[in-house]
């Protein structure tokens, strides 16, 4: 079943074909300035390494996060507060599956529409315009399949959690809103988390959001390694079950207090 | 005059109906606030490992930053009606033509559809990063330079409203295309709180001479900080701010009138 929703929602991705090309251009915009920034900053450094990360690296790390960013719906999520305003989350609650996998397959469906209409794009295009980087080893490649799909359903664990609120908030945009540029600064989107003082990156690391992009992005440009590589995937899947589980919770309040409404 | 009058009344009937949900408020504001915060943050945590950008310090980058945010947020509050995203909304939905029916002036009646006051966060945010960045910098301050600082906020808030309404017109043809517009508007904002010698020719010359970003804030920048041009471009570039956003923006107007007289005459 959550099978079927996946494909239904692959397709209405795909077919939101000049969305996803302006949504392109965006990313193609952002990640050519987000290069010449990295190149700004590294100047004379051209060949040293800062922070493991060398030139090449780094401008690889723009061209993934923006890649990433349409994947992970790091900007933009409001499905699940929609159907709550709306009321259709009284029907969804009401079908036969697990109501955060039935939202779960879905992203799933729209973020592999997203990946082929525009995360594949970006990643090709900047093979041909800059000197990009690619995993290392056989090992690198199998593990970045793994967690990509795990930092997705990190995300969409946050995602769905932050939804919760408009079950009680009239305007739960307003959480949202806060949700999102948390994501994006901790998540190691911005810049990579390893430039940041230890101190601050230690503290990050406790948060879920590194799990979403700094984990695969570190996993292709072959910072993590043999056992660290493990944990990273672990870490990834640990943050899944802790977000699922809190998310019940949430929920199962949420839906008493439908309930009680009369929904 | 009436217009003007009509404009604050017609604006403190919105705020007022916005801080109705004050919990919601208080949230969007703050939120809206930490955007630029945690923006901010990635920023002085960069410089803290490169030290500087292009031969510009922390807090010179972050004078750039902090007025190309306070002045898209200003124009983002008042010009919240021609935000493209919300007008296409307003154009696909049919409210649009509901203005064209009423005998009020059509801007005056886009203008006051919106007036999204948690834009304040936004602001505010900005103008103490700006203010941070006045601390952090060093620039030798003469009237002249206080002055021309007020016209090139002024400048820059007309330069995106044009953007703003020259998007918004986008509408009039087709309704999905809008969000191109981004490009201009918050990657407008992002390229700009940067120095902009680091970019490649292309994207400069683009950005003073087609949509002249440059102008709006880093050659008056130039001025501030007494800086040469890398570029060797005339000094004269760095006063061209206020010439600049208004040309934008009545060519934007232009452009509206144009879509308007379009969408009006093929009989919706």
């Amino acid at each position: 079943m959550y099978l079927a929703l996946l494909r239904v929602a692959f397709q209405r991705q795909l077919a939101y074909r000049t969305a996803n090309l302006a949504g392109l251009a965006t990313n193609i915009f952002f990640g050519a300035l987000r290069a010449y920034v990295i190149i700004a900053l590294y100047n004379a450094r051209r060949l040293e390494t800062v922070a493991g990360y060398s030139l090449p690296m780094a401008i690889t790390y723009t061209g993934l996060t923006q890649a990433l960013a349409s994947f992970l719906a790091l900007f933009v999520w409001w499905d699940l507060i929609r159907s709550i305003r709306s009321g259709e989350v009284a029907s969804d609650l009401s079908r036969p599956c697990d109501f955060f996998w039935y939202w779960g397959a879905q992203d799933a469906g729209r973020a592999l529409g997203q990946l082929i209409l525009r995360g594949l794009p970006i990643m090709i295009l900047y093979a041909l315009v800059y000197r990009i980087t690619l995993p290392p080893t056989v090992w690198h490649w199998l593990a970045l399949g793994v967690s990509m799909w795990l930092a997705l359903l990190v995300s969409f664990g946050w995602r769905f959690l932050i939804s919760l609120p408009a079950f009680w908030i009239q305007d739960a945009v307003g959480v949202g809103r806060l949700g999102l540029p948390l994501m994006t600064f901790l998540s190691g989107f911005l810049m990579p988390l390893a430039f940041f003082p230890a101190w601050a990156v230690t503290l990050i690391r406790l948060t879920p959001f590194p799990s979403m992009v700094t984990a695969p992005v570190e996993i292709y440009l072959g910072l993590v390694n043999g056992p660290a590589l493990l944990g990273t995937l672990a870490m990834q899947a640990l943050w899944v079950v802790i977000l699922y589980g809190v998310s019940q919770l949430v929920l199962s309040a949420g839906v008493r207090k439908l309930v009680i409404q009369g929904g | 005059m009436d217009t003007l009058r009509l404009y604050l009344r017609l604006i403190s009937l919105r705020i007022r109906s916005q801080m109705q949900y004050r919990l919601s408020f208080a949230l969007d504001v703050f939120g809206t606030a930490f955007v630029i915060l945690t923006e901010f943050l990635a920023l002085v945590g960069v410089f803290w490992r490169f030290g500087s950008i292009g031969g510009w310090t922390l807090g010179e980058v972050t004078f750039l930053y902090g007025l190309a945010d306070v002045s898209f947020a200003t124009m983002d509050m008042i010009f919240s009606g021609y935000d493209p995203g919300y007008f296409s909304e307003q154009v696909r939905r049919g409210t649009f033509d509901q203005f064209l029916l009423r005998p009020l002036a059509l801007p005056l009646q886009v203008f006051t559809s919106e007036f999204l006051l948690r834009r304040l966060g936004r602001i505010g945010q900005g103008a103490l990063i700006f203010g941070l960045s006045l601390y952090l910098a060093h620039i030798i301050w003469t009237p002249a330079k206080v002055v021309y600082l007020f016209i090139v906020y002024l400048s820059t808030i007309a330069f995106f409203g044009g953007l703003f309404v020259a998007g918004a017109t986008i509408s009039f043809w087709t309704v999905e295309s809008v969000e191109v517009v981004n490009i201009f508007t918050y990657g407008g904002t992002a390229m700009m709180s940067y120095p902009m010698h680091i970019y490649g020719s292309w994207l400069r010359r683009f950005f003073t001479f087609i949509v002249p970003a440059a102008l709006m804030i880093y050659y008056p920048a130039l001025y501030f900080f007494d800086k040469p041009d890398p570029l060797g471009l005339p000094v004269f570039l760095r006063f061209l701010a206020p010439f600049a956003g208004l040309a934008v923006l009545t060519a934007a107007f232009a452009f509206w009138q144009l879509g308007v007289r379009k969408y009006t005459s093929t009989g919706t």
